[in-house]
């Protein structure tokens, strides 16, 4: 008989296909992106185990390897989505229900982070200024550094920056270009200047 | 990696040491889905144990013998719930050399055989490969037991081999 030792390392197995994808994702520590469909058409839409990431219009993404080239998280394209975190971005796209769509804001910098989530407190129908969020953090000269990160949001339309207005009443510029902010913002039943 | 960018980090980490938590985890519960699961909660568990620690823990981390104690307590809550093993999907179960096939529900009941503190030793140091001081500070037993469950394990197995080969 041979070594019994030589004999035991030959059972060393390889894991299934798939395993150390499905454990990145399953940890949170990995995306999946797939595209559904909006008022805006398709849209790119990457996910974790603890909400929205990114998304992005088709027409500004092509193809899904443009969107994960922008994706601040290492992701897998999916063919689905769950059907309950798709039926929140839909409400949030079509009814500006926003705030029922769980967001994964890990990775992104204090700041920015913060001012995010003060604007995603921002009800639909309503618009507040950059000043508003720069007071509300307790930074008022920062204004300038809130559009900026405004105009880095990672998740437009579900993190609602379009609500952010100049302080003057008019729409400002947006990441798509102010007539979409302006179309939103007119869905949603806000009343601009 | 881990300190400067968890997510980064953590994909290394599962990529270097999820084979051999799979097939360490394979050998000592002897079913490819619980396995599977085993291979896949230890590194669920270690990414929520990582977002908690400071950097300074995680820098003095072991990660090895530290990933496999959370293994081994799966794997030991797994094999209280008494499981018939069952045949494997050849396309995801695929042996690392063809020296000669081996047949896994044969395998897997010679290991039955053995008392837990030796299959686990002989498990971690051969299958596994991992030096002895990991396995001593993963299975908190003294060196000279660890070594002695490893030579005892492999005889026992030997003996088996033999008295299948005598009859």
């Amino acid at each position: 008989m041979k070594n019994i030792e030589a004999t035991v390392r030959s059972l060393r197995t390889e894991p299934p296909h798939g395993l150390e994808m499905r454990t990145l994702i399953g940890a949170g520590a990995a995306d999946q992106v797939t595209t559904i469909d909006s008022p805006f058409g398709p849209v790119w839409v990457g996910w974790s185990i603890r909400g929205v990431t990114g998304l992005t219009p088709r027409f500004a993404c092509e193809t899904v390897d443009d969107f994960l080239e922008i994706h601040r998280r290492n992701a897998y394209p999916a063919d689905t989505i769950p059907r309950d975190l798709e039926d929140r971005i839909e409400d949030a796209l079509v009814r500006g229900a926003t705030m029922d769509v769980p967001v994964d804001l890990r990775g992104i910098a204090e700041f920015q982070r913060s001012v995010l989530s003060m604007c995603a407190t921002i009800p639909p129908g309503t618009v507040r200024s950059y000043g508003w969020i720069a007071e509300r953090l307790e930074s008022p000269g920062a204004v300038r550094a809130v559009g900026t990160a405004l105009g880095r949001n990672p998740i437009p339309l579900i993190i609602p920056c379009h609500r952010v207005v100049r302080s003057d009443g008019s729409v400002g510029n947006y990441a798509f270009g102010p007539e979409m902010k302006r179309e939103l913002l007119i869905r949603e039943g806000a009343i601009l200047v | 990696m881990l300190v400067d960018d968890l997510d980064e980090g953590f994909s290394h980490m599962v990529h270097v040491f999820q084979p051999g938590i799979y097939s360490g985890a394979f050998r000592l519960i002897r079913h490819p889905q619980d396995a599977q699961e085993v291979a896949q909660d230890t590194f669920v568990r270690a990414y929520l144990a990582l977002e908690r620690y400071d950097s300074e823990r995680i820098a003095s981390l072991q990660v090895r013998p530290w990933l496999w104690t959370i293994a081994l307590n799966l794997c030991r809550n797994r094999a209280t719930r008494a499981k018939p093993t069952t045949p494997l999907p050849s396309e995801d179960f695929v042996a690392t050399t063809d020296e000669e096939p081996f047949d896994d529900e044969e395998w897997n009941a010679r290991f039955a055989l053995l008392p837990g503190p030796q299959r686990t030793a002989v498990v971690l140091r051969h299958i596994v490969d991992l030096p002895i001081s990991e396995i001593v500070a993963i299975t908190q037993r003294p060196e000279g037991t660890v070594k002695t469950d490893i030579s005892r394990g492999l005889a026992r197995l030997r003996k088996i081999l033999e008295a299948e080969e005598t009859t």
